[in-house]
């Protein structure tokens, strides 16, 4: 009987101890997981890198480089820029249907949330009023140059998208805007 | 005589209702008003704060309603013919030009000057106010203006705790910090100096805009307090976690340990020979059981939940406020990685919304996340009341705790999956907005990868990927309509395995 009491107390003593281990916050064990198989030498994206001054793999281009698919945007972050593109920037891009598609899908993803799915300024967010004053595209005298611009530099309240979209997906998105506002004119 | 008292009568009351109509037509409807401010100037202007343009509260004091009006309709036109108010507020506010507003009517002006009118400072003011001493009232109001990004009353946050602070240290030490810390640390305060050593070196603003009664009532506060007893963790806690682990897990644990003893006990104690061999048995194979199953437990990082530096949540963002995963995630579309949005896309909403106003539970939750949004700015520098970037800030990487890490010796690539295979964020990731903590929601094992790829059919049709492949299939297999991706070679080791 006493060797029963001790192997029992000793089983749970053991369940007790091990059974805390249940922390999701931690990484469970990986098989081999400290060789350069799992994790290999170079540096992954968002890793941390010893070898830049401020430590971090996602580096900008260097400055004076713009990064292959990108084309050079001379019209500058001011007032007189924003005239300047509004004025003479064009599209380099053909109106075709395909890239009204594209256009529109990447409005859905990336303006429609403020500025609605037809540009009224009614999105997501101006209705439960997370951010407000969104203007109707039919009330502000834009071109496809201004409306280029923006997205590039942001005006007022807006932010630069340019880190989310590539050149060409700019103009598709300004091409669908275009097209948005000739309807609200309507 | 009587005529022309008569006639003054006339002309007074015609005076008066002339008056009173007049009136009416100044003031306004602040209902409509509020309405008119929300679409047309909130985008530019606050109540109570400098946005792009200057605080509207009020605003009809400063000018004379002809002015606002002249000015509202096209502020260009008033500039040009020379009008020195309308010059100087344009170069006070870096010459960005207003939009015109020729659609409003003279009445839609009113209408929105009465609102700017009306309204209360702050709704913070409206609640403060309950509060008996009018200075606590006042310190508590300033205390959530200025200070309650970086302190909580009873809790460190970005900065110490603040209850009782005035018994720590002396007043005057409290208002030559608060005004200016950084004059303070350089006189060579030690106090100063090891308090910013201890909050790892980031520096409190400095409050010179603070008088030393403003500072007064925010001690007394700290001092008063209304500190209820406080959940730990408001958000963190909160969370149940809808991992495929689940409760009986317990009741299986309870039920093992039972049979555990009831088996040593027939060990030890049993005089029967065939017993002892069957729990022999028994015994064995459970344990050979539990040994395989925690043995291929290893490296599945299912349900793995770390606590990232921000407390960034899935269901404010995605859920609530519907905003799409490829807008933050925005390199999935291209790239092999789904991408980490740098802070710059966090600030295309967050220049902003510099505090959470969704619904809370309560008032320490809103602080909390209000707390959080303040991180981001403390990463990049941002100044939230000067709506400007500082000057030689330096930037501290957020340094996000990663959950989906295949090991090295596989290849993934996110734009293969989202782009060419239109799958949805959901179909891996499980239902990220409604996750406040996002966890693993899948095993990301390779068997799991391989189920996906023999079952899923390719939609060749239409998909300019697949434009080639498809002909030479539809020469060959003629009569093969669905082409799962394993058909295309989606098993082959060499394609996830170089």
């Amino acid at each position: 009987m006493k060797n029963f009491i001790k192997i029992t107390y000793f089983l749970v003593l053991v369940i007790v101890f091990t059974s805390c281990n249940d922390s999701n916050s931690k990484r469970k064990v990986q098989y081999m997981g400290d060789t350069d198989m799992y994790d290999a030498v170079p540096y992954e994206t968002y890793s941390k890198n010893p070898i830049f001054k401020n430590g971090i793999s996602a580096q900008l281009p260097v400055e004076g480089t713009i990064s292959r698919g990108n084309e050079l945007y001379e019209y500058p972050n001011t007032e007189a820029g924003y005239q300047l593109a509004k004025d003479s920037l064009r599209s380099p891009i053909k109106l075709t249907e395909k890239n009204i598609a594209k256009g529109k899908e990447l409005y859905t993803i990336f303006c429609a949330i403020c500025h609605g799915d037809t540009g009224d300024g009614l999105g997501t967010l101006a209705t439960n009023e997370k951010f407000l004053g969104i203007p109707n595209y039919k009330d502000r005298e834009i071109t496809e140059g201004s409306t280029y611009h923006v997205i590039m530099h942001g005006r007022n309240m807006m932010g630069s998208h340019a880190s989310q979209l590539t050149n060409t997906e700019r103009w598709q998105v300004v091409q669908y805007v275009e097209s948005l506002r000739a309807d609200l004119l309507k | 005589m009587q005529s022309n008292t008569f006639k003054r009568l006339i002309t007074g009351l015609t005076f008066l209702f002339l008056i009173s109509f007049n009136i009416s037509a100044q003031q306004g409807d602040p209902e409509n008003g509020k309405k008119l401010y929300n679409t047309n100037c909130a985008a530019c202007h606050k109540l109570d704060k400098k946005l792009i343009g200057p605080p509207l509260k009020g605003i009809s004091e400063k000018r004379e309603n002809a002015w606002l009006q002249a000015w509202i309709k096209d502020n260009n036109a008033l500039r040009e013919s020379g009008d020195k108010d309308a010059i100087d507020i344009f170069n006070e506010y870096n010459g960005i030009p207003m939009t015109p507003y020729l659609q409003l009517s003279e009445q839609d002006i009113n209408d929105i000057i009465a609102y700017t009118d009306d309204k209360p400072a702050s709704d913070l003011a409206a609640t403060t106010s309950k509060a008996s001493d009018p200075k606590v009232a006042l310190g508590k109001k300033l205390f959530q203006t200025h200070c309650v990004a970086c302190h909580k009353l009873d809790k460190k946050l970005i900065g110490p705790p603040l209850q009782g602070i005035s018994e720590k240290r002396s007043n005057e030490w409290l208002h030559s910090w608060i005004k200016d810390n950084a004059a303070l640390r350089a006189s060579g305060d030690q106090d100063a100096i090891d308090i910013f050593n201890e909050y790892n070196g980031i520096p409190m603003t400095p409050y010179p805009q603070l008088s030393e009664d403003d500072i007064d009532a925010i001690l007394v506060y700290t001092t008063v307090g209304d500190v209820k007893p406080v959940e730990v963790a408001t958000v963190v806690a909160d969370i149940e976690i809808a991992t495929p682990k689940s409760s009986n897990k317990w009741m299986s644990y309870a039920l093992a340990l039972v049979i555990l003893i009831l088996s040593v006990w027939i060990l030890v104690q049993s005089k029967n020979g065939f017993l002892k061999i069957a729990v022999t048995i028994f015994v064995s194979l459970l344990g050979t059981y539990i040994l395989f199953d925690s043995l291929m437990d290893i490296g599945i990082d299912q349900g793995y939940q770390p606590i990232q530096p921000i407390a960034f949540s899935h269901t404010i963002h995605a859920g609530d406020n519907k905003i799409d995963c490829e807008y933050c995630h925005s390199s999935a579309r291209n790239s092999k990685t789904s991408g980490i949005p740098s802070a710059n896309v966090c600030m295309n909403c967050h220049k902003s919304i510099t505090e959470y106003n969704g619904p809370v539970a309560s008032e320490s939750e809103k602080a909390f996340y209000d707390a959080e949004i303040q991180k981001i700015y403390n990463a990049i520098g941002w100044d939230s009341e000067k709506l400007a970037y500082k000057d030689n800030y330096k930037q501290i990487p957020i340094q996000w705790n990663r959950i989906h890490n295949l090991p090295d010796f596989v290849y993934y690539n996110h734009s293969q999956h989202v782009n060419v295979a239109g799958l949805e964020c959901q179909e891996c990731h499980g239902p990220v907005e409604e996750m406040d903590e996002v966890y693993q929601y899948s095993p990301l094992t390779m068997r799991w990868c391989l189920d996906c790829h023999k079952e899923t059919d390719v939609d060749l049709k239409g998909n300019a990927y697949y434009a080639k492949i498809h002909e030479d299939l539809a020469k060959k297999y003629p009569d093969i309509e669905n082409w799962t991706v394993a058909d295309l070679g989606g098993k082959e080791c060499g394609k996830c395995h170089y």
